[in-house]
């Protein structure tokens, strides 16, 4: 049971990594942890439109729900997997099952006993049919031999680090059978009030301005958390997010909370310090796709050339301020496992975007336009308005005309994922190492599903892929595996459908007075059950 | 003669002389912008964040995105007046249509009439417009028809009492003895002679269509393939604590713009009220 505080100094000046390896408190540099007070904490983004939503529904809901929902296991700053309401798990021989040890003496915020019938109501009916619909295709049931363990069976072998990264799956909570059973999960009014075995337990939501959670007294980790309240609030402007830290009322802004220009400015003023850590296992881009249902985009050249027509260096320069890095591959190169540079490029070529056009049959008209496309780009981020209008030019610049329009987010999770309103459109992805489901389902004919936000939104429907990506869910050999996946990143960047052009830098803002944060490589998930608050 | 007697009175507000020539300045701006900057005012063309006067090249500087700011200012003013022109023509057809026909006919369709304005009244305005932007798309011309449905009500009202006090008259009485058609009372006989102050209103309206304008962008509803002034404000916001200026100057365009159009408000009232003649 090791724990360790370093200080280590970054690219943005000091970032406190604090890794903690078996659930325990991390004692060290800072000192004796601070019992009390309140944390405000505030994220790059909007107010979910549910506190809990079992599919997912994006980082706002994934952000407010982290902090009172549990997983059965989580990752270290390391890379490796640890148990959290599971203490371990082990594949049987022929990975068609696995073995779940559940932890015991945890309580949900009714005081109710989790036990095995939460978990499999969880797995069975919340997993298997909105959180990780999915990833669980093969799933083929699960039973709870005894009071602490539980198995699960698939149809087909099931990878290890597939498998550990399910039990760490961004909503794969555990979550009350007493509450759900009988309902419909997605619209019980707990999911505006949940009760989970979390640190933090739900007090009130006060919309259009924050969450108050408060400590969990019967928290399964004992003596935590050290903080009495959590607050979580919202403020819809980063300029708005940036004057709110410095007057001391926003301790830590996860997930870009401030605009580029102003993290160097409130790192000057020595208060408060800017860290990448804590999103390796959520690595976000700004993703560019051709909706496929447009007979335009049937050749996979006339794809490539919208990608060569841009230029992804000035994007990251000049938008996101260096904050950001070209996009090359469906996998990100933070990924250690499956992250390859053997891809195809569609690297900025104007020429290479015209000549592509010409051949693929669209040369200029008489009015020196080739076709004419409408592009969304989805407002919840700012910077993808700006990166909307720098496609536009740069798309006319090869003769496409295009008709940009940058609605709000929920007409933009509408447009891109239920009516399949655009021609191309700039969306965001947030991907964990596993590829599998959350990048493959990008791509695959399966993740075609109208009015499911962050799936297959072009309609892209390759045999191929589809095949491949089967052949990479149940490939068990870690080398094998891996020589699969590279060869989806190829044929995928070959076909171009959807492709990063960004991969962003991350950035948490917190004040130095905040102490064990970015501790966790998904730190926007995290339960933050050890932060505290110096005086 | 006629015609330089109204510009006479209009020329004695001093205030409203400098608003017309200021205005004229603006729209000259708007129509020159296309011969000046041939190119989209939105391309990117230099460095992202020069200060005004920190490259010769880009005597306003440039935004976030390296845009160039005079350019977007000039297109910007053709956007905004363009915007503020239609969205007034847009308000003052339906109020003077309503209202002439509310004025004239009274009774029950009055009642309707005036009902469905104060429905409309009752409404906070900008969030009217925000809702008809959200619903209908951030197109330019889905803009100016959201501001002119917010904005004929005081139209509407003014052209009903100006109707009201006119209906009666002799020279009224006459054209009906005569055996003339409503409409043509009301459009021949009527309307020019309620005309006046609803002229004034109009060119108050064009103001208050360009705050709205101003305010939608800036909010990011705007047209985002349209350079405007409150869009250039909007996208500075950001900034503004470390390049103030993205904000200001188009801000204070807006500000001038409008403080004009309310002054040539004023100089039209003088110069059409008969009232005031000599005063």
């Amino acid at each position: 049971m090791s724990s360790s505080n370093r200080v280590t100094r970054r690219v943005f000046g000091a970032g406190v990594v604090a890794a903690s390896l078996a659930g325990i408190a991390p004692a060290g540099a800072q000192g004796t942890p601070k019992r009390g007070g309140t944390l405000v904490a505030t994220w790059g983004g909007g107010e979910p439109q549910a506190c809990y939503v079992p599919a997912g529904g994006g980082s706002s809901p994934t952000f407010s729900s982290s902090k009172l929902f549990e997983r059965l296991g989580n990752r270290t700053m390391e890379g490796k997997f640890r148990g959290e309401l599971a203490e371990s798990w082990k594949p049987a021989a022929d990975f068609k099952s696995y073995t779940i040890k559940i932890r015991k003496g945890v309580k949900f915020h009714d005081g109710k006993d989790m036990t095995v019938d939460d978990v499999v109501y969880s797995i069975s009916e919340i997993w298997k049919k909105y959180a990780a619909a999915s990833a669980l295709t093969d799933f083929a049931g699960i039973t709870a031999p005894d009071a602490d363990t539980v198995v699960m069976t698939f149809n087909t072998p099931i990878p290890e680090f597939f498998f550990a990264s399910l039990l760490c799956g961004n909503v794969n909570y555990i979550v009350p059978k007493h509450v759900y059973a009988g309902s419909d999960p997605v619209t019980n009014p707990a999911n505006n009030a949940p009760i989970g075995t979390g640190p933090w337990k739900f007090k009130e939501w006060v919309r259009g301005s924050h969450f108050e959670y408060v400590k969990n007294d019967a928290y399964w980790r004992k003596d935590l958390p050290y903080m009495d309240r959590l607050i979580i609030r919202y403020v819809r402007d980063p300029a708005g997010r940036a004057a709110a830290m410095e007057a001391g009322d926003i301790h830590i802004g996860v997930f870009n909370p401030v605009a580029p220009p102003d993290i160097k400015r409130l790192i000057g003023t020595g208060k408060f310090v800017a860290t990448p850590k804590g999103y390796e296992e959520s690595v976000w881009s700004t993703t560019l796709e051709c909706n496929m249902r447009n007979p335009v985009f049937a050749k996979r050249e006339v794809r490539q050339a919208m990608f060569h027509a841009i230029d992804r260096n000035f994007l990251a320069k000049t938008i996101y301020y260096g904050y950001a890095r070209p996009g090359t591959s469906p996998i990100y190169s933070p990924n250690k496992e499956f992250y390859t540079t053997d891809t195809f490029s569609t690297a900025f070529d104007p020429k290479k975007a015209a000549a592509l056009l010409d051949a693929a049959g669209y040369p200029k008209k008489a009015d020196g336009k080739r076709f004419a496309v409408n592009l969304l780009a989805a407002g919840w981020f700012t910077e993808n308005g700006k990166i909307g209008a720098y496609v536009k030019q740069a798309l006319e610049d090869v003769g496409v005309a295009v008709n940009l329009s940058v609605p709000d987010r929920p007409t933009s999770i509408k447009r891109i994922y239920t009516d399949y309103d655009f021609d191309m459109a700039i969306s965001n992805q947030a991907n964990p190492s596993e590829p599998v489901p959350s990048t493959t389902q990008y791509f695959t004919t399966d993740g075609i599903k109208k009015g499911v936000p962050f799936r297959n939104a072009n309609g892209y429907s390759n045999p191929e892929v589809d095949a491949l990506v089967e052949k990479i869910k149940v490939e068990t050999d870690p080398a094998k595996r891996k020589a699969l996946v590279f060869q989806f990143e190829k044929i995928i960047t070959v076909e171009a459908p959807l492709l990063p052009i960004l991969e962003l830098e991350s950035i948490t803002v917190a004040s130095t007075k905040v102490q064990n944060h970015s501790n966790d490589p998904n730190y926007l998930a995290a339960t933050w059950y050890d932060i505290w608050l110096a005086s | 003669m006629q015609r330089f007697e109204f510009i006479g009175r209009f020329a004695r507000n001093r205030g409203a002389l400098i608003g017309a020539v200021l205005i004229l300045v603006v729209a000259l701006m708007a129509l020159l912008a296309p011969l000046v900057f041939p190119v989209d005012p939105l391309r990117i063309v230099g460095q992202p964040e020069l200060w005004p006067g920190e490259d010769p090249d880009f005597p306003l500087g440039t935004d976030s995105l390296g845009r160039d700011m005079l350019s977007m200012i000039m297109h910007g003013a053709r956007a905004t007046l363009l915007i503020g022109l239609f969205a007034s023509a847009v308000a003052t057809l339906i109020g003077v249509s309503v209202g002439a026909i509310a004025g004239y006919f009274g009774g029950w369709i009055d009642e309707i009439a005036m009902r469905a304005a104060e429905l409309f009244q009752t409404i906070p305005n900008l969030i009217f417009v925000l809702t008809i932007v959200v619903i209908l798309g951030s197109t330019l011309t889905n803009i100016v028809i959201a501001i002119g449905v917010v904005s004929w009500t005081p139209i509407a009202r003014m052209t009903r009492a100006e109707f009201l006090s006119l209906r009666d008259r002799e020279f009224v009485q006459a054209c009906r003895a005569m055996g003339m058609g409503d409409l043509k009372i009301i459009a021949a006989e009527i309307l020019p002679n309620a005309l006046p102050p609803v002229i004034v209103l109009s060119s108050l309206v064009v103001a208050g269509a360009i705050l709205f304008e101003s305010a939608v962008s800036f909010l990011g509803l705007g047209d985002p393939n349209v350079a405007s002034w409150g869009r250039l404000v909007g996208d500075g916001r950001q900034l503004i604590r470390s390049s103030w200026y993205i904000c200001a100057i188009p801000g204070v365009a807006i500000m001038i713009t409008v403080l004009c159009l309310n002054l040539i408000g004023d100089g039209l009232n003088d110069a059409l009220n008969p009232k005031l003649r000599d005063r």
